[in-house]
């Protein structure tokens, strides 16, 4: 709400006295807005708050936690599988992320053409997006079978013998990624949107000036998506260090133990699937908090470093 | 005005305050025990689970809710919090032994010390995973143990006795040779044995070498023991002889645990190791009904004949909860899950083995002499409980990772134990003496 100024002589800005308007007028606005402040409170601010607390303590359900300091975070950074899952979680984070915001951009790009049955494509390029992550994942087992998969035996045809991709630790993270890049249709569409705000005059008088489709694309294009780049980039890199879902299933699925998480060789042990395997299957609530909270700062400087170099390729018309 | 506002944050903070006591850990005072609940971790079939305890609603004049399956991840809130389960059913000891070191589960003495639970009907080799020196954590709801199937059709046309599965492990293992057919290239057309098909048996190998990864009262870490080297390299032996890659390779084409083209039903794998529910109609009978196949127990190492028919005894663990809102509804009901004929009726659907002694007498398990074969193996005199403790379920993941390291990479399997063998000791240390 803006507060009304006055000037005094000195150039002083001072609140102005508000009126009772004002005063109603905010006094509503936090009326409607306290079921979110109820809800933020309750299923955010407090479980946050809690976890910090856990972070600190050694967790008993039934009785009081007890006061540990830094131990459960000594033992995190003392525990090989904890680098190992942050190594794996990184590997996505810096090679998934960018071959996703690159495969976005070009279908984006292609499904942008004015071209016979546009929304059509549209609609098959989105349409994995709404697939149940388990489903679309055991689906992606099925296709990376190494001897009776579509993929394998497309490969075949170019005389290349596939790989054998969710039992070989080399191979299984890359499956992986294939899998991400069928459900890149939400990223698509908010490149789309993108695409569409860029002006025609630009690309009309680039044209005009003899650059071909590539340079506009290059020079043009890039830089007026830039802003929906950096949002692409930001969520990617945080989602991506949240992974969970398709590495719980498909590591599930290479396992040969009933229980162990992240096979072939801890190779799908990504951060979260670990932070999960530590609270709720061995009940560690005190090191999986500590895991959680050191993944809040590592995103938080992450999304800050991205912001504070996106100046250099980020292009804000206006 | 500023009173307004500050009646206003109050009110808001009162109100959390309300939401979060609504989610708080105290059970609700007037809980009634018209109402019972069961949660179970496998729900194969969730309309037949709930038509057995509907039963028990009729005759006692109460709804049994079953919620079946119920995730991991949704146990401890439940085991905590005032909308949990009057009785769960959890498909292993692994978790039983955390969740008592922290006071989530109630010993169940009192209800065998004054004759509601009859334990001498239960099968002692079941009841081990449960126990905790003297005090009972929870109660087998029937069992389950391995033994060695294998396929007569493949025995003949290798020239062996279809008749006659191998009497050692250093038999199976020539056997195992005889039944692998290797293609032109190198890869596998057909298998004799895999020692971790469908999933691990390092339990019972290293049982038949006379060990365990635990000494007998779960007291101590034994994993980096002889018989843990001994099963291990047993195990990797097929792999050397396969070659890991085909190996892995011929595994990833086969169907899966559930489908007519999985390895042994169609053909591609001559023996395997797996449980009582394969003779019944579930699996064989619907997967591949003409398969002719034997089932006998797994043979015992040539170092220690005396450990033939060794099993480990592993199955359904029930627990009653602290929190459970009527702890004493909640024993008749777990009595009445115990009694012979419900665990007959139950086991049979299930094809699982009953863990009441009594049960077992019933003639359908009786006229299945398949099915009797491991009955027998689980009353047998080298029936081996499960040991279980606080660190269960972390040690059998650690093993699991040794185990592909070793069979698939073919890593030497002395440094690996050695590294599990200090930090696990010291973790179960520090559970126990919590």
């Amino acid at each position: 709400m803006a507060e009304s100024t006055i000037e005094k002589k000195s150039g002083r800005k001072e609140k102005a006295p508000r009126s009772r308007l004002e005063k109603r007028n905010t006094l509503l606005g936090m009326l409607f807005i306290s079921p979110w402040i109820i809800g933020f409170i309750a299923f955010t601010l407090y479980p946050m708050v809690m976890s910090l607390f856990y972070s600190f303590t050694e967790y008993h359900a039934r009785r009081a936690s007890e006061w540990v300091g830094l131990q459960n975070y000594i033992a995190m950074f003392h525990d090989d599988l904890y680098w190992t899952s942050l190594g794996n979680t990184l590997y996505m984070v810096v090679i998934s992320v960018p071959v996703l915001l690159f495969f976005s951009f070009v279908c984006a790009v292609l499904l942008n053409l004015k071209i016979k049955g546009q929304s059509l494509y549209r609609v098959i390029y989105f349409l994995p997006s709404i697939v149940p992550t388990v489903a679309s994942t055991l689906l992606w087992l099925w296709m990376l079978n190494p001897q009776t998969g579509m993929v394998n035996s497309a490969l075949s045809v170019f005389g290349i013998d596939g790989p054998n991709w969710f039992q070989d630790p080399y191979w299984s993270k890359p499956a992986l990624i294939l899998l991400g890049l069928w459900g890149v249709g939400g990223t698509i569409i908010i490149y789309l949107s993108g695409l569409q705000d860029v002006p025609t005059a630009l690309l009309e008088a680039a044209e005009l000036d003899g650059a071909n489709w590539f340079q506009r694309l290059r020079h043009i294009t890039m830089p007026m998506v830039s802003p929906i780049t950096l949002f692409n980039l930001i969520t990617g890199v945080i989602a991506m260090f949240q992974y969970f879902s398709q590495a719980y299933v498909f590591g599930a699925a290479a396992s040969t133990s009933e229980n162990a998480l992240g096979a072939p060789l801890s190779s799908t042990l990504f951060y979260s699937v670990y932070l999960y395997q530590r609270g709720i299957s061995y009940l560690d609530i005190g090191v999986a908090s500590a895991m959680a909270w050191v993944l809040f700062f590592i995103i938080l400087g992450c999304t800050f470093l991205l912001l504070k170099v996106s100046d250099k390729f980020t292009y804000y018309a206006g | 005005m500023k009173r307004k506002f500050w009646l206003l944050v109050v009110s808001v903070l009162v109100i959390t305050s309300m939401v979060l006591a609504g989610c708080g850990t105290t059970p609700a005072a007037d809980e009634s025990s018209d109402v019972l609940r069961v949660w179970i971790v496998w729900g194969d079939n969730p309309e037949q689970i709930q038509s057995l305890f509907d039963q028990y609603g009729a005759e006692h004049g109460v709804t049994v809710e079953v919620t079946a399956p119920v995730d991991l991840e949704r146990i401890l809130p439940g085991l905590t919090g005032s909308d949990g389960p009057d009785v769960l059913v959890l498909s292993g000891g692994d978790l039983v032994k955390s969740y008592a070191a922290e006071d989530l589960v109630l010993p169940l003495n009192s209800y065998v010390d004054s004759g509601l639970i009859d334990l001498a009907d239960i099968s002692e080799a079941s009841v081990g995973q449960c126990m905790d020196g003297a005090t009972i954590l929870c109660l087998p709801w029937g069992a389950d143990v391995y033994a060695l199937f294998w396929n007569r059709d493949m025995f003949e046309a290798a020239g062996l006795d279809p008749n006659t599965p191998p009497a050692t492990m250093e038999e199976l293992a020539e056997f195992a040779q005889q039944l692998t057919i290797v293609n032109t290239d190198g890869s596998l057309e057909q298998v004799g044995f895999i020692p971790d098909f469908s999933w691990s048996h390092l339990d019972l190998y290293v049982r038949m070498f006379g060990g365990f990864w635990y000494n007998e009262d779960g007291t101590e870490v034994t994993i980096d023991s002889q018989p843990m080297l001994d099963a291990l390299a047993w195990e990797q032996q097929f792999y050397n002889d396969y070659g890991a890659d085909n190996v892995m390779a011929f595994t990833s084409v086969l169907g899966g645990y559930t489908s007519p083209d999985q390895g042994f039903y169609a053909g591609r794998v001559a023996m395997m190791v797996d449980g009582e529910w394969q003779v019944g109609p579930n699996f064989i009978q619907n997967y591949k009904p003409d398969l002719n196949y034997g089932v006998a127990a797994f043979p015992p190492s040539e170092a220690h004949p005396e450990l033939a028919g060794t099993v480990v005894v592993q199955g359904t663990a029930v627990v009653i909860p602290a929190n459970a809102p009527n702890p004493e509804a909640a024993a008749d009901l777990l009595a009445w899950m115990l009694s012979p004929q419900i665990v007959a009726d139950e086991m049979y659907a299930n094809y699982n083995i009953p863990t009441s002694l009594t049960a077992a007498q019933d003639e359908r398990f009786q006229s299945d002499p398949n099915f009797m074969v491991f009955i027998d193996l689980m009353n047998g005199a080298n029936a081996m409980p499960i040991i279980t403790t606080p660190i269960s379920l972390e040690l059998n993941d650690e093993l699991g990772r040794i185990e592909e390291q070793v069979l698939h990479t073919g890593a030497e399997a002395q440094p690996l134990l050695t590294a599990a063998q200090e930090q696990y000791s010291q973790l179960l240390a520090e559970a126990l003496a919590e």
